[in-house]
């Protein structure tokens, strides 16, 4: 108990800093995947090979890997030539987290809009609205609804993903654990108990606010 | 402005000139793209024959690199399918329990679904291997030792006796952790599956005489594999990528071996490329997996239109 006490002062900055990987690591994972979804979705193949190549790319290989490779290997490079230098994990952790979830997120946008129907958007152009203001009034709206529970998943997704920067020692609720870890070899299972239960903490909430969209989204069609 | 439509001129809708000049960059792009690919061919044809250690020669990376890395994501293949198997079987036995009749086992259930899925994989993966393996250290289980015994049991413990003690236990410890894991997915995944198909089926296969186990058997399961592959096959991919996790736990395998390639290198140019190379061996095997997926899916989504 006395270990718990000890150490949950510094438990409690890991989840906030997991937090805040995840709130800066979302929105542009959202950003950049509305982003690629429209690219994918263009008519010119200049647009859509780019975003289908970086779609596969980040959805095929492991997030350690990319986070490795961005933190060692694109970190090495920029530092060795004197183009930027990584102080500490939070750019690469954020950078990996947003450029992986991004992938992820592009699928989605594009399956949402696809899930307006076509007559909608037929509809609109033949009432003369311009291609900005059929996404932005008429496909967009209807679309986000049901985009909504999915985002949240992947919210909690990422709420446990970003455990992985703790690989590069990143100063959230992992890192914390394993130092912690380090500290008391001998009696670890407390202390696990005490990140586990934090992460739930984190996560069920969250899952419950997905459940309830669900269910209000269910009632409404 | 109008156009006036003479009679048998066709109706042409012109492009605007700007769509027009869109279009022609596709062709500039085809151009890039294939000096883009050149490019990286040369890249690692580059760092491949590049020798590692200057003035040393026939020392080149292709011969140190590409063996270990191969052999390791032989490892990394093989723990994913023996990780895939345990949570096939823990998947099967939540979903009976999340729809048992009995509550306890209903809760149990729910428990463990609940709790594996709010928690990270790494966390999970580190309590297994730092946590509950030396709890049962220190009470005298150790899975090497146990597979020893076994093995000498059958009489053939020379198998066994060359394995390196920390590979065994890695080995075993992350097998647990993922097949652990990946059981709480599959739990739902085989829930819904079991739960899709109607409740007329199972009545009327029992009532022309069949018993419960012939039901599962024959008519359910049959009906609910076509709806739990596609996402069954998606949480292999998944599990292949989370198997770079066990690089943690010390476990060599493929993640583990970019990294002890990679950072005792000086030169940061080539340490970018091993993890380049890394990268890559793991788009093969996922990507592979992912294309084998969709067909499985579109094969199974032509069944079902019958």
């Amino acid at each position: 108990m006395d270990l718990l006490m000890t150490w949950l002062p510094a438990f409690l900055v890991g989840a906030r800093n997991t937090l805040i990987y995840c709130c800066i690591s979302f929105p542009l994972a959202l950003l950049l995947g509305l982003m690629l979804a429209e690219m994918k979705n263009a008519r010119y193949v200049w647009l859509s090979m780019p975003a289908k190549l970086f779609i596969e790319a980040f959805r095929n290989t492991p997030i350690i890997t990319q986070i490795f490779l961005i933190y060692y290997g694109v970190g090495g490079v920029l530092t060795a030539s004197n183009l930027a230098h990584f102080d500490n994990a939070w750019v690469a952790g954020v950078a990996c987290l947003t450029l992986n979830y991004a992938a992820y997120e592009a699928e989605v946008f594009r399956a949402g809009f696809l899930s307006v129907e076509r007559g909608q958007s037929e509809a609109a152009y033949s009432l003369g609205l311009s291609a900005w203001h059929v996404f932005r009034r008429i496909i967009f709206p209807q679309a986000v609804p049901l985009m909504l529970p999915t985002f949240v998943n992947d919210f909690i997704y990422m709420l446990k993903d970003s455990a992985i920067v703790a690989v590069i020692s990143g100063s959230e609720l992992t890192s914390t654990l394993l130092l912690a870890t380090f500290r008391n070899p001998g009696n670890t299972l407390p202390l696990f108990s005490l990140a586990l239960a934090l992460y739930l903490a984190m996560s069920l909430p969250i899952s419950f606010v997905a459940r309830y969209c669900e269910r209000r989204l269910r009632a409404a069609f | 402005m109008h156009k006036t439509i003479t009679a048998g001129e066709p109706l042409v809708f012109r492009r605007s000139a700007a769509r027009r000049w869109l279009q022609r960059v596709d062709l500039l792009f085809y151009a890039l793209l294939v000096t883009a690919i050149g490019a990286f061919g040369y890249y690692l044809y580059y760092y491949l024959t590049t020798p590692l250690i200057h003035g040393l020669s026939g020392n080149v990376a292709m011969e140190i690199y590409l063996p270990f890395l191969l052999q390791h994501a032989g490892l990394t293949i093989l723990i994913s399918l023996v990780s895939m198997a345990l949570a096939t079987l823990l998947g099967f036995v939540g979903a009976q329990g999340r729809l048992a009749s009995f509550p306890p086992a209903r809760w149990l259930a729910t428990i463990y679904v609940e709790v594996v899925r709010g928690t990270p994989v790494l966390v999970q993966l580190l309590f297994w291997y730092f946590g509950v393996a030396q709890v049962l250290f220190s009470l005298g289980f150790d899975p090497y030792n146990a597979l020893f015994n076994l093995m000498t049991i059958l009489q053939s413990n020379s198998l066994v006796a060359n394995l390196d003690q920390n590979v065994v236990d890695a080995f075993f410890w992350g097998a647990i952790g993922l097949g652990f894991n990946y059981g709480a997915y599959l739990t739902e995944v085989f829930r819904s599956g079991l739960q899709s198909v109607d409740s007329g089926q199972r009545e009327a296969a029992l009532s022309l005489g069949l018993n419960a186990r012939q039901t599962l058997r024959r008519i359910i399961l049959p009906q609910a594999l076509r709806l739990t592959l596609p996402p069954f096959t998606n949480y292999f991919i998944t599990l292949v990528q989370d198997s770079a996790l066990l690089s943690v736990l010390g476990f060599v395998e493929l993640e583990q071996e970019i990294g002890a390639l990679a950072y005792p290198q000086n030169d940061t140019s080539i340490k970018l490329f091993i993890f380049v190379l890394g990268a890559l061996f793991y788009f093969v095997i996922c990507f592979s997996l992912a294309l084998l997926a969709r067909f499985l899916e579109s094969r199974f989504a032509k069944a079902y239109r019958g």
